[in-house]
C-alpha cells in the first residue's frame, strides 16, 4: 500500500472551517428571507396602492353626492319641522273653543219675559268652560221663568257638549213690577253658572270660509 | 437511527448567535417598521372606503326618502305658509289692534279696540319660532245678534286667534246694546 502524505491538510481544514461558517450560512439564510420579505412587502404595498385608488375613487364618489345629501338633510329636517309644527297648530286650531255657536244656543233659551244682564265666560285650563250669567225674569211667577230658562239652557248645551251643569248661583225676587204686553208682572233677578266640557264632542265653529282643505 | 453529533467550537456558537440575533432584530424590523405601518394603513383605507361606500348607499336612500318626504309634505306645506301668511312681517301691537278694529267695523261694529296684554314663547319644542300673544278686545257697545255673527266670523277668519274669555255687559242706558270685553290669544310668528 503505498504511502499517501496530505500535505495541505490544513489549508482544506481551514477551507471546509469557511465552508461551514455559521455566520456566513446565517447570512445566506437571512439574505435570503430578507429578500423573500422584500418581495412579500412589495406585493402588500402594491395591494395598498391598489387599495388607496380605490379609497380615492370612493372620496370622489361621496363628494360628488355630499352637497345633495347635506341639502337634502337639511331639507329633510325642514319638512319635518314643517310638518310637526303644522300638526300642533292644528291641534290648537281644532281645540278652540268656538264662543259663537254657544252665544246661538244662549239667544235661543231667551224667552220674551227674561234679559240677560252679563255674560262672563272663560275657557278654563283643563279645557272646560264656565260661563256665569246674570239677568232678569218676569211673570206671574218670575222664579219659574227663570228655572224655565235654566232647563232649557241644559237641554240646548246638553246637546252640543258634555258634562253640561246649569246651577242657579242666585234667584232672588225684586220689588219692581214691569209692564209686559199690558199686565203688569213681578221681577226676579237671577244668576247662573254654566259648566261643560268640549272635550269628547266639540262644538263645530259658525259654517265660513277656511283657508284649508280638509 | 444514527444520531449525528455537530461540535460546534466556540467561535462557532457566537457566530450562530449572532445570527440568531440578526434573524429576531430582522424580523422585528420587517414586521414594526415595514408591514405594520402598512398593514395599518390597509386596514384604515379599506375601513374608509366600508364607511364612504356606506355613506353613498345611505345618500341613495336619504335623497329617495326626501323627495317622497316633500310629496307627503306638499299640503302640510301649504298649510305652514297660509298660516305663517297671516302674520304679517313688523310687530303684532303695529298691525293687529288696526286690524281687529278695521274687522269689527265691517261687521258694523264700531270703535273696536285691542291692547296687548301679554306674551310669551311656547313650551312646545315645534312651536319655537310662533309666539303666543294675549289681547283684550273691547266692544264698548254692539248688538247681540251683530256680535254673534262677528265673533263666528272672527273665529273662522283667524284660525290662530282663541277667545278664552268673553264678558258681555248689558248697558243701563241702551237695553239693545252690550259692552263687550273679549281676551284672546294668537299664535304669530317670530320676526
Amino acid at each position: 500500500m503505498a504511502l499517501h502524505l496530505n500535505l495541505l491538510h490544513e489549508e482544506i481544514r481551514e477551507q471546509r472551517q469557511r465552508q461551514r461558517d455559521p455566520l456566513k450560512i446565517g447570512m445566506m439564510v437571512l439574505g435570503a428571507l430578507g429578500a423573500l420579505m422584500l418581495l412579500y412587502y412589495l406585493w402588500n404595498a402594491y395591494k395598498v396602492l391598489e387599495i388607496r385608488n380605490r379609497l380615492g375613487q370612493a372620496q370622489h364618489d361621496w363628494a360628488k353626492v355630499e352637497p345633495k345629501v347635506t341639502a337634502a338633510q337639511k331639507r329633510s329636517a325642514e319638512l319635518n319641522g314643517i310638518i310637526s309644527t303644522t300638526k300642533v297648530l292644528d291641534g290648537m286650531i281644532d281645540g278652540r273653543f268656538f264662543w259663537a255657536p254657544f252665544l246661538e244656543k244662549l239667544s235661543r233659551c231667551v224667552a220674551l219675559n227674561a234679559q240677560l244682564t252679563g255674560i262672563d265666560g272663560t275657557v278654563q285650563d283643563d279645557g272646560r268652560i264656565s260661563v256665569s250669567i246674570d239677568g232678569l225674569a218676569a211673570g206671574r211667577e218670575p222664579r219659574a221663568a227663570a228655572e224655565e230658562l235654566r232647563q232649557l239652557l241644559l237641554e240646548q248645551l246638553g246637546q252640543s257638549y258634555r258634562e253640561v251643569k246649569v246651577e242657579f248661583k242666585a234667584l232672588e225676587d225684586l220689588d219692581t213690577i214691569v209692564n209686559i204686553g199690558g199686565s203688569n208682572q213681578s221681577m226676579a233677578r237671577f244668576g247662573l253658572n254654566a259648566i261643560f266640557s268640549t272635550s269628547s264632542a266639540k262644538s263645530s265653529p259658525t259654517p265660513g270660509p277656511r283657508t284649508r282643505n280638509r | 437511527m444514527k444520531q449525528i453529533q455537530v461540535k460546534l467550537s466556540k467561535d462557532q456558537f457566537q457566530k450562530l448567535f449572532l445570527s440568531a440575533v440578526g434573524f429576531i432584530v430582522l424580523v422585528y424590523v420587517y414586521f414594526s417598521f415595514f408591514l405594520g405601518p402598512l398593514s395599518s394603513s390597509r386596514d384604515s383605507a379599506l375601513a374608509q372606503i366600508d364607511d364612504l361606500q356606506g355613506k353613498v348607499a345611505d345618500s341613495k336612500s336619504e335623497l329617495t326618502k326626501t323627495a317622497k318626504l316633500e310629496k307627503q309634505a306638499e299640503t302640510a306645506t301649504t298649510r305652514f305658509a297660509a298660516l305663517k301668511a297671516l302674520s304679517p312681517e313688523g310687530a303684532p301691537i303695529a298691525w293687529f289692534p288696526p286690524r281687529i278694529k278695521t274687522f269689527f267695523a265691517n261687521q258694523d261694529i264700531d270703535k273696536a279696540t285691542a291692547r296687548l296684554e301679554s306674551n310669551s314663547a311656547y313650551k312646545e319644542a315645534d312651536l319655537a319660532s310662533w309666539t303666543r300673544y294675549g289681547w283684550v278686545i273691547e266692544l264698548p257697545q254692539a248688538d247681540f245678534s251683530t256680535l254673534g255673527r262677528a265673533i263666528a266670523a272672527l273665529e273662522n277668519g283667524e284660525p290662530l286667534l282663541s277667545i278664552t274669555r268673553i264678558n258681555i255687559k248689558a248697558l243701563s242706558e241702551d237695553p239693545q246694546s252690550q259692552q263687550v270685553t273679549l281676551t284672546a290669544s294668537t299664535a304669530m310668528v317670530k320676526r
